[in-house]
Order: C-alpha cells, then sequence, then structure tokens
C-alpha cells in the first residue's frame, strides 16, 4: 500500500506538484491520468526518490519515504519502470533482469527463487527469452519496454510503478502491454500506471486520479471516472 | 631490421604503463564522468609506499623476489584508500554541488598536495628500486628484453582481464557497468551509485599504485616520477578513448612504440613530441578517442 499525501516537489524554483495525494491500495491498479506536462511522470519520479520531495509524506508499508535516495526506496519495495525505458544497453538481457533483483542478490531484501523468477518472466514476456544473451541496446522500442518492466518485477516489489508503457508502441504491441498489466492485475501486483491513453489505462484499474498542472483534479473508481462526462471530453475523446 | 623489434619491444613494455594508468582514468570516467588528475601522483605514492615496504622486508631477511610478491598487497591496499580519500576530498562535494569543474581543481590540488608530501617523506632525489628478478637481459634471437619488461606486460594485462571479469562475472562488477550506462536507472535497482563511484575510484588509484611498482624495478622512483606518465596517460586515455577498455591498451602501445622509435631515429630530445602531435590529431578528427563511442550531451 502506498500513501501520497500533501506532496510537493520540482525542479529548483519551477514547483511542478503542488500538494498531491494519492493513495493506492495493496493489490489495487491505480492509474494516473492528465495530458502532457501535468506532472505525472513528475510525481513517479518524487515518488522513487529520483527527485527530492519538498514537502508531503509518501508512506510505504507504513513508513515514510519521502526524502530517502533511491536505492533505499528500491531496496523497501518500490519499483519504478521509468519513462524512456532506461534499459541498460551494454549489457545482455540476462544481466539486466538480475540487475533488477540486486537487492535480493546482494542481502537487503528476501532473495526468494532469483532464478524461478527469471523464468517467470520469460514466461511473461516470451520475446524477452529468445533474446536473453542480445545486449539491451540492439533490443526493438517493444522489447526494451518488456525489459524494463520485467526488470522491475524483479525486485518482487510492494509497489509497482509504470511510467508510460505505452509509449512509442505500435498499437498491437500496446494491446500486448495492458494484457500483461492485466495479468499482473489478476496475480495482485500493486500499481501505480502512469499513462496517455487514457481510456486504456482505466479499463485495467480499480482506480484513477486525473492531473493538471501539478493538482489532482479528480479521481474515483475508475468505472466512474470513464463514464464522467468532463473526464471524456477532456482526456478520452482521442483515444 | 633488428633495431626495429628491439624497439618495437622496449615500446610495447612502456606503452603496457601507459596503458593501465589510462585504464583507471577510464574506470572512474565511465562511472561518474569525472577523473582523478592526480593519478601520476597515485602512481607515484603506490612505488614509493612499495619501495619502504619492500626495504622493511629485505631487512628482515626476506629475498628480494618474496619481498616484491608480499609487498604487492599492501601496495594494492594502500592504493585503494588513496584513491578513495581522493573521490571523498576532491570528486563527491564537487558532483554534490553540481559544479562542472570543481572536480577538476580539487583532484589536481589533491596531487599537489601528494607530491609535497612525497618530497618530504622520501626526498626530492630518484631512488633505486630493488628489482624482484634478474636485471641481466634475456635474449630472444639478439632482441634483449628485461625479465621486469614482460612482467610488467604480464602484471598489466592480468590486472585489466581482471576488472572486466569482475565485471562480467560478479553482480557488484555489473552494477558496476549498470552505473556507467545510466546513473539513475542503477540507483532505480538498488545499487548505491556514491558507493560505486568511490569504489572506481579506488580500483583507479589501485591500478596506478599497480602500475608503479611494475615500473618502478625498470626505471627509478621519486617524488616527481608521477607527472609525466600521468599526463602521458591522459594522452593515451583521450587518444584510445575514456569509454574503451580496449582503446587505453592500443593507445598506451601506439604512445609507447612512437616514442621509443622518435627517440631513435630522430632525437631523445624528440621524443615527446608525435604523441602529444597524435593526441591533437584525434582530438580534432576523432574527439571521441579512436574507440570510443561519441558521447551524445542532451541539452
Amino acid at each position: 500500500m502506498l500513501i501520497i499525501d500533501n506532496l510537493v516537489a520540482g525542479y529548483g524554483k519551477v514547483k511542478v506538484l503542488h500538494g498531491i495525494s494519492i493513495m493506492v491500495p495493496e493489490g489495487k491498479v491505480v492509474a494516473l491520468i492528465g495530458s502532457n506536462g501535468a506532472g505525472k511522470t513528475t510525481t513517479l519520479r518524487a515518488l522513487s526518490g529520483m527527485l527530492k520531495p519538498e514537502s508531503g509524506s509518501i508512506t510505504l508499508g507504513g513508513k515514510d519515504i519521502a526524502g530517502l535516495t533511491s536505492h533505499e526506496i528500491t531496496r523497501m519495495g518500490l519499483a519504478h519502470s521509468p519513462e524512456g525505458r532506461r534499459v541498460f544497453s551494454t549489457l545482455p538481457v540476462m544481466d539486466n533482469l538480475l540487475l533488477g533483483a540486486f537487492p535480493r542478490l546482494t542481502g537487503s531484501r528476501h532473495k526468494g527463487d532469483v532464478d524461478g523468477d527469471i523464468n517467470r518472466m520469460f514466461e511473461l514476456f516470451p520475446r524477452l527469452k529468445e533474446r536473453r544473451t542480445q545486449l539491451a541496446g540492439t533490443l526493438s522500442g517493444g522489447e526494451q519496454q518488456m525489459l524494463a518492466m520485467a526488470r522491475a518485477l524483479m525486485l518482487n516489489p510492494e509497489v509497482l510503478l509504470l511510467d508510460e508503457p505505452s509509449m512509442g508502441l505500435s498499437p498491437r504491441l500496446v494491446e500486448e502491454i495492458f494484457v500483461i498489466i492485466e495479468r499482473l492485475k489478476k496475480a495482485n501486483m500493486t500499481m501505480l500506471l502512469v499513462e496517455q491513453f487514457a481510456a486504456a489505462a482505466l479499463e485495467v484499474s480499480d482506480f484513477g486520479y486525473v492531473m493538471e498542472n501539478g493538482h489532482i483534479r479528480t479521481s474515483g473508481e475508475a468505472r466512474a471516472l470513464k463514464n464522467d462526462p468532463a473526464v471524456q471530453a477532456a482526456y478520452l475523446g482521442g483515444h | 631490421m633488428q633495431i626495429l623489434m628491439q624497439l618495437i619491444v622496449s615500446g610495447i613494455s612502456v606503452g603496457m604503463i601507459y596503458g593501465v594508468i589510462a585504464f583507471g582514468y577510464q574506470l572512474t570516467f565511465s562511472t561518474s564522468k569525472t577523473l582523478n588528475f592526480g593519478q601520476g601522483e597515485a602512481l607515484m605514492l603506490g612505488a614509493l609506499v612499495g619501495l619502504t615496504t619492500i626495504n622493511f622486508l629485505i631487512g628482515q631477511q626476506i629475498g628480494t623476489f618474496w619481498a616484491y610478491v608480499i609487498m604487492l598487497p599492501v601496495v594494492l591496499a594502500f592504493g585503494a584508500l588513496q584513491g578513495s580519500v581522493v573521490e571523498w576530498l576532491g570528486v563527491r562535494p564537487a558532483m554534490r554541488a553540481k559544479s562542472e569543474a570543481g572536480w577538476i581543481m580539487a583532484t589536481i590540488a589533491l596531487g599537489i598536495i601528494f607530491k609535497n608530501l612525497a618530497e618530504n617523506i622520501w626526498g626530492r632525489d630518484a631512488l633505486k628500486f630493488p628489482s624482484p628478478l634478474p636485471e641481466a637481459s634475456l635474449s630472444f634471437g639478439g632482441i634483449r628484453i628485461q625479465p621486469m619488461e614482460i612482467v610488467v606486460v604480464v602484471g598489466a594485462i592480468a590486472l585489466m582481464l581482471g576488472v572486466e571479469f569482475f565485471n562480467r562475472r560478479s553482480i557488484y562488477g555489473k552494477a558496476v557497468v549498470a552505473t556507467s550506462n545510466d546513473r539513475d536507472a542503477a540507483g532505480l535497482m538498488g545499487i548505491n551509485t556514491n558507493r560505486i563511484i568511490t569504489f572506481s575510484y579506488a580500483l583507479s588509484s589501485m591500478s596506478a599504485a599497480f602500475a608503479g611498482v611494475l615500473v618502478a624495478p625498470v626505471t627509478l622512483t621519486g617524488a616527481t616520477m608521477g607527472a609525466v606518465l600521468g599526463l602521458k596517460a591522459f594522452a593515451v586515455a583521450i587518444i584510445g578513448g575514456l569509454s574503451s577498455g580496449m582503446g587505453v591498451v592500443i593507445g598506451g602501445l601506439i604512445l609507447g612504440i612512437t616514442e621509443t622509435l622518435t627517440g631513435y631515429y630522430i632525437s631523445t630530445g624528440y621524443k615527446d613530441v608525435p604523441g602529444l602531435v597524435l593526441l591533437l590529431i584525434v582530438l580534432s578528427l576523432k574527439p571521441s578517442g579512436l574507440f570510443g563511442k561519441a558521447a551524445i550531451k542532451k541539452v
């Protein structure tokens, strides 16, 4: 469970988030939608410690993680599949996956069955299995996206943040990614999903939050938001 | 022809030393985009600490060869510690302040301090370093090679292969490579990238200290031995490319061999010129180095 309360963050003097509050309940999927520049990616960056929040609290499993560094937050069980995929391009697919399990392999997180989880990832993303010895930089965009998601999952996270998993992918691949998100949801993965494809995001989610200029404009059950005329007009028309 | 071969062979062992020091530049540059301009001083300190250690051991009635072997881990540990200090005092504050050039000034300043320190401890004169192997040259078809020159080449290659093996096989080595690839993304893997950067500095100075005790029995040691070697290795790192481990070895060999050739065929007075000319040519034609990947600076 992830609770964000009155979070303020920005870059230098430019404030991007003006006190936002979001709750991601255990085992649920929450969609964060909004237009470009609304602050969705900044929210995720502040959650995972890539950006230091100015104020507000972020509670992960009962502990306040606001202001910790990203490696500390990751070790506490928050995985972030970042915008732009950010795979380790000079390393093979297999090493990227192992690095996702770095805290488990180095004793800062319960180890569990790392090999078994790699096989689970190969089952979830069969293309990665075919490409497992290939350097990540040589993968296609869709494959890199799958790798970024699989790498984040290798943490065995309490909460998974997904930033624009559909960005730059062909419609067929977008569909494939959403099928995988659906499967993760069935396996009770707690997720906060940032998406431009608002309709598809709300479809797989339990709850939704609509962001505008660094504020939460409206929120509620995903189904209700989908049928809200104001939300439809602003965000669902195009897709 | 025989003279040419002789010059090339001598150039190779000099070149490998440049290569190892340049390899050290590359280690820290890849993880932090910074490097230690006091790398030559790290080499000098390694050699002098090695000298004191080996003389102490010889004083304990240990033979020179074994004294050298026992000295190695002491020097490597010292180098690692010295590198960590440089990172902690000189580089980390500048990186925290997001200063573009602070680390340059800080590492140069630390280098000067280390040199002064060494002058006060070991004096200003060049000192003889006991050779663990016979100094008489071996002859291979008329080409003379000092046994220590072979050790230089083998030792340098062993060090670089060791680091490469660590990077490929261990999860910590992979964490170093991940940090070089994308520091923020490495942090998201739960990797403490500050610690990785300290480690790369430790490894970098350790390589320099190792180069110091490899070269010391062939040349002489002294507080000033590092400056020129550090600078030439910097040229090698630029020629070979700061992003390529293979590049620094080849860059080192190119510089080592051109130097000995120029020294013989032109004049020892011009020995240092061709390397620097080569540096200027590479910088103007392929600024990322002969083997380097072009870096794209995102604005």
